[in-house]
């Protein structure tokens, strides 16, 4: 149980870091170790024990979200998050993938049909397509 | 309410920095304290966390300068205190305040001739 009040902080501390991608390195780290220190500061400050307690020093910082606003505010960026990137990058792979795949089947299916058919339908003239001889 | 906060903000925007000049003016003050201060005022600050990049920015634009010290009681304290360079700041924006407030006053009609 002793260990629990410092996970969230791990957590806390974790996320803001993730939203930070973007502000230059020593910029991070400052801000990660002045959260760090402040949030020790009130712990021993204020015999903070408890997980609850600690969670309302967490709340009264602000949620990660609003931090790493800041932070990227004063240090003039932009929080461009990795994670979607990366999913936007699989998702065209993947509609590229279904695009080709709808396009051998077609081309099997194609080929299938030519050679099932007829030999006589082979002399058909090039501009009648052969699947209308089927309608 | 979007355009409550989001007018809170704007006005945050360029005196917030000043009230912590302001606060560290006469003596240096650690992180929690300044932060402390700040929260308790209503509309100041969106987030106690949201104060360490400001002093950030400070420091790194010479108006602030920080120093670790030992704390009497727990863990190594991060004190900050006002440069030359930030009291001259501090000056300035004092003066054009005064007169910028006024002129708001005047046409807004908060003033209290008004």
């Amino acid at each position: 149980m002793k260990t629990r009040p410092n996970d969230v902080v791990a957590e806390y501390l974790h996320e803001v870091d993730q939203r930070l991608t973007g502000i230059p390195v020593l910029q991070r780290r400052e801000l990660l170790a002045d959260l760090a220190a402040h949030i020790a500061a009130e712990q021993s400050e204020r015999n903070l024990a408890s997980e609850g307690e600690l969670i309302e020093v967490l709340e009264r910082l602000g949620s990660p979200e609003v931090v790493a606003a800041a932070a990227h505010d004063e240090a003039g960026t932009r929080f461009t998050p990795p994670p979607p990137q990366r999913s936007r990058f699989w998702l065209i792979l993947g509609i590229v993938a279904g695009v080709l795949l709808v396009l051998v089947l077609c081309a099997g299916l194609a080929l299938a049909q030519g050679g099932a058919s007829d030999p006589a339908v082979e002399q058909v003239p090039r501009g009648i397509p052969p699947t209308v001889q089927h309608s | 309410m979007a355009d409550v906060s989001q007018l809170s903000t704007s006005l945050r925007r360029g005196t917030l920095e000043f009230c912590v000049l302001a606060m560290v003016e006469t003596e240096d003050r650690y992180g929690n304290e300044l932060v402390r201060r700040l929260g308790e005022e209503p509309g100041l600050a969106a987030g106690e966390g949201t104060i360490y990049p400001l002093l950030s920015r400070l420091r790194r634009s010479g108006w602030l300068e920080s120093k670790w010290a030992e704390s009497p009681s727990g863990p190594p304290r991060r004190y900050y205190g006002l440069t030359p360079a930030g009291r001259s700041a501090l000056d300035h924006f004092r003066t054009e305040w005064v007169s910028f407030r006024q002129t708001v006053d005047r046409l807004v009609g908060t003033g209290e001739a008004a």
